[in-house]
């Protein structure tokens, strides 16, 4: 499958096709508007989803994923950028971002610059931490008055 | 005291019976006027895409039943396809025609329940009672397949975890060919019925380019004149061999996605006989031993076969490293998992498009200009599980 045309005219942006037979592109972060705005411009005019995947391992340790959809060309779309902390948010472009970045803010702590209501969504707002993260454990509560917590068995 | 030119704010939710489990929204009202409204979501979150970073990728079939908890077979069937587009493995034909029996069944499944709590809210409680009473048909189907009336993790990666029980297929047509008279009646019951019309007709009105612009789909989008069906435009489990019609209205009121809904409960009823009438012999689980474990009954002649079963209970499912997200129309929309692996028996990353979250974020324009008891129809209407919503 050829790449959409509006790939060519960002600079930098690496296509590719999916396992699941949807387009791809790569981008560095500092191009991540110019291509969400390429992308609208080019049909992707319906915003589906925002995810990341957190790589601690690494200091841009998050990929962060859009997927688009062009109702005209019934074309779905998958881009892509690595970043560490802050990403410009695709809102203005897309109301639907809205939700979908303060989700990816929530969970795993990417901020998006200029974003109208950056707040956390599924988690309290006092909450600590971002669960998505690779880094942060699982959980479990302590239990009181537990016989083994802090005691040596005798037995 | 609100005095004449002040607002009011006032919560519904997040315990409130039309907020169809626990949405809240934050009203701002001038008298019974909803100037701003704000979903407050996340009282359902439960982690389920952390809890499957931290088992294996068979593990979180069992998860994907308790996000859209009125969709479980659609949900199995949206991250088996994510998971087999990893794989690139071979289905059995018969699982891929039986995929497109349980998915519809669970559409209708989840078209009854909507039908009857639609009606509830506004007041018919008849017709809750009865859907209710229907889908009660379908669940004893699923019970007796699976084990399990909600909860079903049936359809696998690789295919369905099990054959169908002996006569299973007759009891599913007896109960198909009890269904349009029913649904006959739902309409008896709500469709001329002008307390039903009044509540609905030019009630929470979504125009098609708002819709598109907030990412809705499903029976919202198509009410509001967007013929887009996954079923349609990206055919999955053989769609595209099926007769059936894209359910559209063009309103874009609550009204007409109660017309979408009863006329795609009927669409699916012939797409179950369809399934029904095609559904070939042979195995429902693929051959592909690193995709599914070998039956129990191998084990006796195959010593390969006990090295594949020590395998995958041991290690689980290793897709081999990459992306996929397979989209698929659930009751409520484009749902589709993005799944990423890294070769490991674990999953990197499962996160969950879920259409409901996408849905109810278009709310507050449907809402705008409209009355607190409208409120309560284009909730309805939205159709949210806030077990997707949540996670």
């Amino acid at each position: 499958m050829t790449a959409p045309d509006f790939v060519a005219a960002v600079p930098g942006a690496v296509h590719s096709v999916g396992r699941d037979g949807i387009d791809t592109v790569h981008v560095e972060s500092t191009q991540w508007t110019e291509l969400l705005r390429a992308a609208h411009a080019g049909g992707y005019t319906r915003f589906l989803d925002l995810t990341a995947v957190d790589d601690p391992r690494r200091a841009a340790r998050f990929d962060v994923i859009a997927t688009l959809h062009s109702p005209a060309a019934q074309r779905w779309l998958r881009l892509c950028t690595p970043t560490a902390e802050r990403l410009p948010s695709a809102s203005a472009i897309w109301p639907a971002a809205n939700w979908y970045e303060r989700e990816v803010f929530d969970l795993f702590g990417v901020r998006f610059d200029g974003h109208p209501d950056l707040t956390r969504i599924l988690l309290p707002d006092d909450h600590v931490g971002h669960p998505l993260r690779r880094d942060h454990p699982l959980g479990d509560e302590p239990v009181d008055f537990t016989v083994t917590r802090e005691t040596d068995a005798p037995w | 005291m609100v005095t004449a030119n002040e607002t009011m704010r006032i919560n519904l939710g997040p315990q409130h019976p039309s907020t169809h489990g626990v949405l809240r929204l934050e009203l701002e009202l001038d008298g019974e006027r909803i100037v701003s409204c704000r979903p407050v979501i996340g009282y359902l979150h439960t982690g389920i895409e952390k809890s499957m970073e931290a088992r294996n990728w068979l593990h979180a079939v069992a998860m994907t039943d308790r996000l859209d908890y009125l969709n479980p077979l659609g949900n199995n069937l949206a991250y088996a396809l994510a998971v087999e587009a990893l794989f690139d493995c071979e289905i059995p034909e018969r699982a891929v025609v039986a995929r497109v029996l349980l998915a519809e069944l669970t559409r209708i499944n989840s078209h009854l329940v909507w039908v009857g709590t639609n009606a509830m809210d506004l007041g018919a409680l008849s017709v809750f009672l009865y859907a209710f009473r229907e889908r009660e048909l379908l669940l004893d189907l699923f019970e007796e397949m699976s084990g399990s009336r909600m909860m079903t993790s049936f359809i696998r990666p690789g295919g369905l975890q099990d054959d169908f029980p002996d006569g299973w297929m007759l009891r599913c047509e007896r109960v198909l060919q009890e269904l349009p008279p029913r649904i006959d009646e739902y309409e008896a019951l709500l469709t001329e019925n002008p307390l039903f019309r009044q509540r609905t007709i030019g009630i929470g009105k979504l125009a098609a380019d708002d819709a598109l612009a907030w990412g809705v789909s499903g029976p919202l989008l198509r009410a509001s004149g967007v013929a887009h069906d996954l079923r349609k435009a990206r055919p999955y489990c053989g769609y595209e061999r099926f007769q059936f019609r894209v359910c559209t209205a063009t309103a874009g009121d609550c009204y007409a996605r109660y017309q979408v809904r009863i006329a795609e409960l009927r669409e699916s009823l012939s797409l179950c006989h369809q399934a029904i009438a095609a559904m070939p012999g042979g195995p429902v689980r693929t051959a592909d031993r690193k995709v599914m474990p070998p039956l129990r009954a191998e084990f006796q002649h195959s010593m390969e076969a006990l090295i594949h079963h020590f395998k995958h209970y041991t290690e689980g499912l290793r897709p081999p490293a990459g992306e996929a997200y397979v989209p698929v129309e659930s009751p409520r929309g484009e749902l589709g998992f993005y799944v990423r692996s890294d070769g490991s028996g674990r999953p990197v990353r499962v996160h969950e498009r879920a259409p409901s979250f996408a849905n109810l974020q278009a709310l507050p324009s449907m809402a705008k200009g409209m009355l607190i008891a409208d409120l309560v129809a284009i909730i309805s209407t939205v159709d949210p599980v806030l077990g997707e919503v949540d996670r």
